[in-house]
């Protein structure tokens, strides 16, 4: 076929820019699902924050033969019946719905702040990481002295290993969404001045240990079983997912973390980690969980006067990452 | 009641859509592989077509039933024998108890078999579905495959009710080994992510399961795109990495340069294109696809042919196919 006739395969419409929204385009994901996608690729907040208020008018307007939506940092996975609701038919419904939402720096989110420990370049994910060069890929870049935390340190232009881990500790992070695996937060950094990027394995890893902190792109995930993974394994925390629901955390649900959560890290050490994971599962471990309310308009402010600052990362960021080989 | 002798490879309870409803929390659906296989052996034993049944993966499962029951095994020829006299597939049959079921090697195509029994398998109900979830250790019985010794109980049913039942001979699927797996593109596709070379590789190449493959994902041998981006920006520096999205059951994901077809097991969302998606009404082929055998060829659909497609393999999942011996 020619080029000429093709346009593109997966796009089914695309509204533009308009009263200060980002764009909106409609992807076909296969015919069970549509994928609504907002704004450009690029790390802003302010597309989780219209997001999460879209998905909220979206569950209360849901159309017949719509199933479930999944949202993530700029776009909502729809899951629907192609046999009984028309793709146009969805898409003219969110797009709606999009155009109804109020401004969003009048947008008040409710926002727990979560504090977790977390035991730096482990002995978990060390072992992880050496099964995987021993039976997946020798010659992975991203590996440097069994771990990943010193690529991840050259490719954002740090000095060393432990400036990359006071970096990333020195911001709360956003959790955008929930998923890959059960109750798998995936969260953003809020302060941009410390927004470390990193790419992702190539390929991925068959397993990765539960309760590993991992990091790939801007996104910072934790894994709440054992399971693959393509994300650069930093370090290891606490159980954030417990089928058998043992401590009072996980009582109402096996999961512990919700869309909207802010979440910190304090350092410890293996041995720390070994007893607080014992007393997760007794019930005595008390989660650090504050319930609280995010004011958009409020964080907006204060990214305006750290613009500098966030700039001279960025920029420095960009220039090693050029430099540093991809995996 | 029955008691498991051998558990098989894996061998799980999977209820039939599953676990919908709760991709937004990273849970997925899990349910049965095969949905066409699993609906219809549970119709031959007048079940809901959905109801709670046995997903026997490569066969060697062995059970002794404690009571009488009216069982179906559909999907991979497992070589059933009960008590050593062999039994038909894709039919329904009265079980003595004390009689043994017992499955072999699965003879020629084919991988999964599904095992309904009248009244349904009686386990309880985690997050609104009886279907295991085994990565996550949750549903069916104990969050876990079957194993020997395990005593899985049945749900009441009406056993006067029994009749013999069988699917019309022209409608059991012949398992190939070389598949055409029917799939519509995106949300990542052509001309933004892939090239139009690289679209029509995907759809050109024939595909090899690799051995490392199960129920959350069939991975596929790497290929070096030539990809329409430079790299992934924000997102990473591959351009098969992009900010994270939710990922639709049956996506086929480009994970640096493998492709990697999520099943039912699958993540629900990542930070890797997905430029292709296996037609809801093709998802059956993926249960019946050995790792390290077969092959797949995919075949481009428009969502009007796929939305058909699905309504004739719900037709085909269905009483309609039934005839009575």
């Amino acid at each position: 076929m020619s080029d000429v006739i093709r346009r593109n395969a997966a796009v089914l419409a695309e509204t533009p820019p308009q009263d200060g929204r980002p764009k909106a385009v409609y992807r076909l994901a296969g015919d069970r699902f549509l994928l609504a996608e907002f704004g450009e690729m690029e790390l802003d907040l302010t597309l989780s924050f219209r997001v999460l208020g879209l998905n909220t008018l979206l569950k209360e307007h849901r159309p017949a033969g719509m199933i479930e939506s999944i949202p993530a940092l700029r776009s909502i996975l729809i899951h629907y019946d192609s046999t009984r609701l028309a793709p146009a038919d969805l898409i003219a419904l969110v797009d709606r719905l999009y155009a109804s939402l109020p401004p969003v720096e009048g947008l008040q989110i409710s926002s727990r702040e979560i504090t977790l420990p977390l035991a730096v370049d482990d002995q978990w994910t060390r072992a992880d990481i050496a099964k995987y060069v021993q039976y997946i890929r020798k010659d992975a870049p991203n590996i440097i002295n069994g771990n990943n935390i010193e690529y991840a340190a050259q490719y954002n232009g740090l000095e060393d290993a432990e400036a990359f881990v006071r970096t990333f500790m020195a911001t709360p992070w956003w959790n955008a969404a929930n998923g890959f695996f059960p109750g798998l937060p995936f969260m953003f950094p809020m302060d941009p001045r410390y927004a470390v990027v990193i790419p992702k394995y190539n390929p991925t890893r068959p397993f990765t240990p539960e309760g590993a902190v991992g990091i790939a792109g801007p996104c910072l995930a934790i894994y709440p079983v054992p399971s693959p993974g393509g994300y650069q394994l930093i370090g290891r925390t606490i159980p954030i997912y417990d089928p058998k629901q043992r401590n009072p955390a996980f009582a109402a649900n096996p999961i512990l973390m919700k869309p909207g959560d802010r979440v910190t890290f304090t350092r410890c050490t293996d041995d720390e980690l070994i007893a607080l994971r014992e007393q997760v599962y007794d019930g005595s471990y008390v989660y650090d969980i504050r319930e609280g309310t995010l004011d958009v308009g409020q964080y907006l402010a204060g990214l305006a006067a750290i613009r500098p600052e966030t700039e001279a990362f960025r920029a420095r960021q960009q220039a090693a990452a050029e430099r540093t080989p991809l995996p | 009641m029955f008691e498991v002798l051998e558990g098989g490879i894996q061998t799980t309870v999977q209820d039939f859509p599953g676990r919908e409803g709760l991709l937004d929390q990273g849970i997925c659906p899990a349910g049965p592989f095969d949905n066409v296989a699993h609906r219809l052996a549970n119709i031959l034993v007048n079940n809901a077509p959905g109801a709670a049944g046995l997903e026997v993966t490569a066969g060697n499962f062995q059970a002794t039933f404690h009571d009488d029951a009216i069982i179906a095994l559909c999907g991979a020829n497992m070589q059933p024998k009960l008590d050593g006299e062999p039994m038909a597939m894709w039919a329904s049959h009265k079980v003595r108890k004390g009689q043994t079921l017992a499955l072999s090697s699965v003879d020629g195509g084919g991988f999964r078999s599904y095992l309904a029994v009248a009244g349904a398998i009686d386990v309880p109900e985690y997050l609104g579905s009886k279907s295991t979830y085994v990565p996550g250790g949750i549903g069916g019985f104990e969050g876990r495959p079957l194993k020997k010794g395990d005593l899985v109980k049945i749900g009441p049913h009406a056993s006067e009710g029994y009749l013999h039942r069988q699917v019309r001979h022209d409608l059991i699927p012949v398992y190939t080994t070389e598949w055409e797996l029917e799939a519509v593109p995106g949300p990542q596709s052509a001309p933004d992510y892939w090239t139009w070379e690289d679209f029509d590789f995907f759809f050109s190449n024939t595909w090899k399961l690799d051995r490392n493959s199960n129920r959350m994902g069939y991975r596929m041998q790497s290929h070096q795109w030539q990809w329409a981006r430079k790299s992934g920006g924000v997102a990473g520096g591959h351009p098969s990495n992009i900010l994270d999205n939710g990922y639709a059951v049956g996506a086929v994901n480009i994970a640096g340069d493998q492709p990697i077809i999520l099943g039912v097991d699958g993540p629900t969302l990542g930070g890797f294109v997905c430029a292709v998606g296996v037609a809801w009404g093709a998802m059956w082929k993926l249960g019946q696809m050995a790792p390290g055998r077969d092959t797949i060829r995919f075949k481009e659909l428009t969502i009007d042919q796929a939305a058909d497609l699905a309504r004739a393999t719900d037709l085909w999942a269905s009483a309609q196919s039934l005839t009575r011996g």
